[in-house]
């Protein structure tokens, strides 16, 4: 009687190895689930601690699902995007006393939740952003605002501060839409001169140091004639904030993010192979270098600047969560984007917390936070590294 | 099948041709694939890059490695012509069959930048075979490595393409004459971007083309096992 063949050991060890590896995810994803949790919990108000917030939400959700068909009526008629009925309507609706102040409930709801669901969009989008830079280009330290996304924006939003140029009048949005025009134009540059001479990897980061050359002067000098209000506002929106997109906002950033997610994760096994050994290998798999360098740049470049347009510029995260992630799941890309999506967002709940906690009640933007964290964790990757070679 | 000639007569480039990294600004390239659908003749220019690695596989001649991946997951890629996203039990059978084939096994879970230039270059063409081609392709893969490991290959190429159930042919860039004489059925001299001469390697080397093609003065013997050695005693 033939025995069924079993599958060989080494394929056995590669299908547990990537068992392995995904539970990891599982459980990092887990973790910045709890971390968002505690994140809502935490914060600079005195009345307001812990305890306290967790007793409002728990009642609210209990509320919410008592009372789903007075809810879901009240949504439809109410898009302000509001995530709960406003206080002060629910306690007459039902004549139920809420838990908690009207203040209370607007500080977690109109206040922390936004923040802390920016900050998972926009740390999964920067993450995402950077590890498929990072792919496409096949260098390490790479990051989505590498090639000139950030000077772009910076330029764009230069203008509309300091010269009052902007695209679209609406005051709210003026420096928003400068912002994201003027870094998909310099992406757009890029792109074109990347098809008059068929350039490699690297060549798309020296025109992105020399992109940003050039913005860096246009707005170093609008600089110089600026009036100190304008020099403190521009100061201001490079210091990435959460704070400053609110829920309208947020449910857009997050609707561009879950359109263009799945175009990035298709493009997984074609990262594998361009980032493994260059241009010719891809090739030998069946990888179009050129087209797919391309694409990713423009996918990468939306991500990136519709969060930054909103929060002001956001560094690191795009650079490290694709870094951390690697230590875990190695290059496979089908592993590598989830795994630095969650890195990313818990990176920017972590900073975000930090910053609003640490010296309460002065809040340091998420921006700033990450830059100092940033220094010395790179500091100890590369001592890391050295170690191991 | 090697390509002889002088760098700069055209090795490189013809492989690069055929495989889609360079084009041909006029002619065309077909093959003969055996296969019934399309009787036997592919034109390979009419081929997309995915089609175009599932009728061949290229071998490069230098392998850069930025970011590391374990072998089994480099040799893996080669799958992915035929794969959509989730990966079979064929293909992962296929990745380790090719790997305990070429002696690869204990390199397995390696990481692929932390291995020596001969276990690399096997490597790749772990995947070159993982991909199942017709034609493999190979772009000098003897002359970044030790005597031995050039032997190593090159007997590995002809095993190869001897153990394969379906017919294949390997066409292979090479630099080292003895080398293409030693373990070549043909040899295809090229000159300057045409082709002096093509046949078995006792029809080509002679004296004569190889003092026309290399520029040098050497004396052609066939030893004992029957294959040609050109010995080389000076520049012209």
């Amino acid at each position: 009687m033939e025995l069924i063949p079993t599958m060989d050991s080494i394929s056995v060890k590669h299908i547990e190895k990537g068992k392995h590896q995904v539970f990891i995810v599982l459980v990092l994803g887990i973790l910045t689930f709890l971390s968002s949790l505690i994140a809502l919990g935490l914060g600079s108000s005195e009345n307001l601690d812990m305890t306290k917030v967790w007793k409002i939400v728990l009642f609210d959700i209990y509320d919410f699902f008592m009372n789903l068909d007075i809810v879901l009526e009240n949504l439809w008629h109410n898009l302000s995007g509001c995530f709960s009925l406003s206080c002060n309507n629910r306690s007459i609706m039902y004549g139920i006393d809420r838990e908690g102040t009207a203040l209370q409930n607007s500080m977690i709801y109109d206040w922390r939740l936004p923040r802390i669901l920016t900050a998972i969009v926009g740390g999964i989008a920067l993450a995402v952003a950077g590890s498929l830079m990072q792919g496409c280009l096949g260098n390490p330290l790479v990051s989505p605002l590498t090639l000139g996304v950030a000077s772009g924006a910076a330029l764009g939003a230069a203008l509309a501060i300091v010269l009052g140029f902007t695209i679209l009048s609406i005051p709210s949005l003026a420096i928003v839409a400068n912002s994201f025009i003027f870094s998909l134009l310099v992406v757009f540059i890029i792109i074109q001169l990347g098809k008059m001479r068929s350039i490699s990897a690297e060549s798309y980061i020296l025109v992105g140091i020399a992109i940003t050359f050039i913005c860096g002067a246009i707005v170093s000098t609008m600089q110089y004639f600026a009036s100190d209000a304008q020099l403190s506002a521009l100061a201001h929106w490079s210091f990435g904030s959460l704070a400053r997109p609110n829920k309208k906002n947020l449910i857009f950033m997050s609707l561009v993010l879950i359109a263009i997610l799945p175009t990035a994760v298709r493009w997984s096994w074609d990262l594998n192979a361009l980032s493994l050994a260059g241009d010719e290998f891809a090739i030998s798999t069946g990888v179009d270098p050129v087209k797919l360098r391309k694409n990713i740049l423009i996918v990468s470049a939306l991500m990136t600047s519709i969060i930054i347009a909103f929060t002001g510029l956001i560094g690191f995260v795009g650079l490290a969560a694709p870094h951390m992630s690697r230590l875990i799941v190695g290059n496979d890309f089908r592993k590598l984007i989830p795994c630095s999506a969650i890195f990313g967002s818990f990176l920017m709940i972590f900073a975000d917390t930090l910053g609003r906690t640490l010296f309460a009640p002065v809040i340091i933007p998420v921006g700033v936070m990450l830059s100092i964290i940033g220094g010395p964790f790179f500091m100890y990757l590369l001592l890391k590294r050295r170690v191991q070679h | 099948m090697s390509v002889l000639g002088v760098n700069g007569a055209g090795k490189s480039t013809l492989i690069k041709c055929l495989n889609g990294i360079l084009k041909p600004d006029s002619g065309k390239v077909s093959i003969l694939t055996f296969e019934e659908s399309d009787n036997g003749l592919v034109n390979v220019s009419e081929l997309d890059l995915v089609g175009l690695s599932r009728v061949m596989s290229y071998v490069p001649q230098f392998i850069r490695t930025s970011f590391s991946m374990d072998v089994f997951d480099v040799v893996l890629l080669g799958r992915r012509p035929h794969l959509k996203w989730r990966i079979s039990e064929n293909d992962r059978n296929k990745v380790s069959e090719t790997l305990r084939y070429l002696n690869l096994e204990e390199f397995a879970f390696r990481k692929f930048d932390q291995i020596s230039g001969g276990e690399r270059q096997r490597v790749v063409i772990a995947k070159a075979i993982a991909q199942d081609p017709n034609l493999f392709l190979f772009d000098e893969p003897t002359s970044n490595l030790d005597l031995k490991n050039q032997i190593q290959i090159m007997k590995c190429i002809r095993k190869i393409i001897k153990d394969s159930k379906s017919p294949k042919s390997a066409l292979i860039a090479i630099h080292d004459i003895n080398t293409a004489a030693r373990y070549s059925d043909k040899i295809i001299l090229l000159d300057n971007g045409s082709i002096k001469a093509f046949g078995s390697p006792d029809e080509v080397l002679t004296e004569q083309n190889i003092a026309d093609v290399f520029g040098v003065k050497s004396s052609v013997v066939l030893t004992d096992e029957n294959y040609i050695r050109v010995l080389i005693d000076d520049e012209i």
